[in-house]
């Protein structure tokens, strides 16, 4: 009962209206009209227990109180009725009433002069709250008008105090409620505003969760979806995530991947010490920059690269390794290097037959030829040799790239190196109409250590390289000394030079500076980067000089090893 | 020296350009293009050069190798082996009085045989 009055009460003061101050004026005229209709309950109830005491029926005027009292509450409840519809005019009639009741409230003379005149305030001060501000002053003036004409009937004059005082309400009245509405306005934009910031924040909160949500869940997608094996590791290197496919990788259910230390990780497995050391230096000191490693895990090859993990701030705090199947390029690789070795095998035993057949022509094993048949065999010989230094290039690459090919140190003179490539390169510089020329520095010991072969091989491809680049003038070769601890080979030419951008490529595989189809120069692009290979190999570093159309100058350093400052040392 | 030689290798081509070389420095070559046939082959002969290739059917050249070792009949033999794999070349480096790596010109074998001949 009292939930449903309370549900009834609360429908009507949902005023909808646009103008809040409208709303509160409807809500503040239900207040007094449902107080009226209460007292007026209450006054009959009370009436008729008095009456009932003091069995008082028969009283002259009982009836009019009554009526009185029924008009009120019959009215408050239209009032109410009309108040949802027009607060406007509700508010008026109320007032309108009001002071009509208050007319028939006293003698006219009390009401106009006397004790009763003050009633005439009540509707003068609710009527600038009800209607509208300035409301007083329209109270004041139905007011004055209605002591006015209650002086006329009592045949009084109307007390001047009076009828000043009601303008003075009035005045008071507009000002205050004018000042209450101007600051409830303020109160209402200030909310207002307050309620656009909240508002915006709590978009800009869920936008900002949504886009959590959506980046979480698309990293999550891509660790998924990835090929390769990933784990991440906190400082201490125990893992603390790792996706679905470094399981298929590593064959380890991932319970036995997080949550594990790297160290432990690898010691439960049968690695290789070396790539166990190798994987763990990684981990522990993770670079961008290094390059991924190798590393045989049951059977497969697995290239491992490790990243660190970084705050805000720089500071490491944690790695991230990925680990990529390898296994598939790597038997290609090691089918690459078998392949180019049989094919360069079975290339070489048929030029060797052609180069043989040809030698023995020209050395008259089947008797006598002419001068034009010496020539074409001589021919056949040297197209024959460079088949074959190609086929050699080819080999000696593949088992560069397979590891295969091993820098054997041996004691030699370097006298008999220059020697030795005088005799494979005189004639080829003079045929090229080049004079080769050599010098060794007299600071440098007697005897070297260092892979003889590999050494004249370096000084050939180097000089084969300047002879296909130099019309005319010399090939020089100097041998040096370079400080303490290193020696040097240099070869200089008088050729064309390398364009400056180009130097850092010259010494990549099949690689011309000319790589159109119609190019100047021979050969297959291979001795240069043979050369770097050793000489790295080696341990020791290439340096070039070119300047356009003047010449070009390769100088390779090398550690000095000679015979009495070395033990018998073999690089891989 | 003995005057004869044997070369042992199974491309004909190579076979019959070292044994021309051999004969120029004035051997008196037999060819042999098989291993089971040049074992049995040097247990009755005694050359005095053997150019030995690697890679041969059946009997693989480092057996014929240990085979000339141990047997005192052929401690005189000079042996010259003829490889396509310079790696290879190096092992046998101890167990030859020359390892030459293919290619192997005419003249080279010529030239080093004839100087062989001498020296012995």
């Amino acid at each position: 009962m009292i939930k449903k009055i309370m549900a009834f009460w609360s429908r009507l003061n949902a005023f909808e209206t646009n103008n809040p101050d409208d709303a509160r004026r409807g809500r503040l005229l239900n207040i007094l009209l449902g107080g009226t209709f209460l007292l007026s309950i209450l006054i009959f109830l009370a009436t008729i227990t008095l009456l009932s005491i003091y069995s008082a029926w028969g009283q002259q005027g009982v009836n009019l109180i009554f009526l009185a009292l029924i008009i009120c509450g019959v009215g408050c409840l239209l009032l109410l009725w009309l108040n949802q519809h027009s607060p406007r005019l509700a508010g008026m009639l109320f007032l309108l009433l009001l002071s009509t009741a208050f007319v028939f409230s006293d003698t006219p003379f009390e009401l106009s002069n006397g004790r009763s005149s003050f009633v005439f305030f009540i509707t003068i001060a609710v009527s600038s709250l009800i209607l509208f501000p300035a409301g007083s002053f329209l109270f004041a003036i139905i007011n004055t008008i209605i002591v006015i004409y209650l002086a006329l009937i009592s045949k009084t004059v109307p007390n001047p105090t009076v009828i000043a005082g009601f303008y003075l309400l009035a005045l008071i009245s507009w000002l205050s409620s004018r000042s209450l509405e101007q600051a409830l306005r303020e109160l209402r934009s200030i909310n207002a505003n307050l309620d656009k910031l909240v508002q915006e924040r709590t978009q800009a909160l869920a936008e900002a969760l949504a886009r959590e949500r959506f980046q979480a869940g698309r990293d999550e997608a891509i660790l998924n979806s990835i090929a390769d094996g990933v784990i991440v590791f906190d400082k201490n290197l125990t893992s603390l995530l790792a996706n679905p496919a470094i399981v298929n990788l590593l064959n380890m259910p991932s319970g036995n991947i997080v949550g594990q230390n790297a160290r432990e990780l690898l010691i439960s497995e049968s690695l290789p010490e070396k790539s166990k050391g190798i994987l763990l230096e990684l981990l522990e000191n993770p670079r961008r920059t290094e390059e991924s490693l190798r590393l045989e895990w049951e059977k497969k090859t697995l290239s491992v690269s490790a990243a660190p993990v970084s705050d805000a701030e720089g500071e490491q705090i944690g790695t991230v390794a990925v680990f990529r199947d390898f296994t598939r390029e790597a038997e290609i690789e090691r089918m690459k290097s078998t392949f180019v070795a049989i094919v360069s095998h079975e290339l070489r035993t048929p030029l060797n037959a052609i180069l043989g057949y040809a030698e023995m022509i020209k050395e008259t094993v089947y008797g006598t030829i002419n001068e034009k048949q010496k020539n074409a065999t001589e021919r056949i010989m040297s197209n024959t040799q460079r088949l074959l230094s190609i086929v050699s290039d080819l080999l000696d690459q593949a088992q560069i790239e397979a590891g295969k090919l091993r820098i054997k140190v041996d004691s030699f003179e370097p006298a008999e190196l220059l020697e030795s490539v005088h005799g494979v390169m005189d004639k080829i510089t003079a045929d090229a109409n080049l004079k080769l020329s050599s010098n060794v520095d007299s600071a440098l010991p007697e005897n070297l250590l260092g892979d003889f072969h590999r050494l004249q091989q370096i000084l050939i491809n180097l000089i084969n390289n300047s002879v296909k680049f130099t019309s005319e003038g010399e090939i020089q070769m100097h041998l040096f000394r370079n400080g303490q601890t290193h020696w040097g080979m240099e070869v200089r030419d008088t050729g064309v030079g390398i364009p400056e951008a180009e130097i850092p490529h010259i010494f990549e595989t099949f690689r011309q500076v000319d790589s159109t189809p119609s190019r100047q120069y021979g050969g297959i692009g291979l001795g240069l980067a043979i050369v770097k290979q050793l000489v790295e190999l080696m341990q020791g570093e290439i340096i070039v000089k070119s300047q356009q159309g003047q010449g070009s100058s390769f100088t390779i350093i090398l550690p000095l090893n000679t015979v009495e400052n070395s033990k018998e040392t073999t690089y891989e | 020296m003995n005057n004869t030689a044997l070369v042992i290798e199974d491309d004909f081509d190579l076979a019959n350009i070292f044994a021309e070389a051999t004969k120029a420095a004035g051997f008196d070559t037999e060819i042999i293009q098989d291993g089971l046939l040049a074992q049995t082959r040097l247990k009755k002969s005694h050359p005095g050069l053997v150019v030995l290739d690697m890679h041969l059917p059946h009997v693989d050249g480092s057996e014929l190798l240990s085979q000339i070792h141990s047997d005192p009949s052929l401690k005189d033999t000079t042996i010259i082996i003829a490889t396509a794999d310079a790696l290879m070349g190096d092992m046998y480096y101890e167990q030859a009085d020359l390892v030459l790596v293919k290619p192997i010109s005419f003249t080279q074998l010529r030239d080093l045989t004839s100087r062989l001949k001498l020296r012995k």
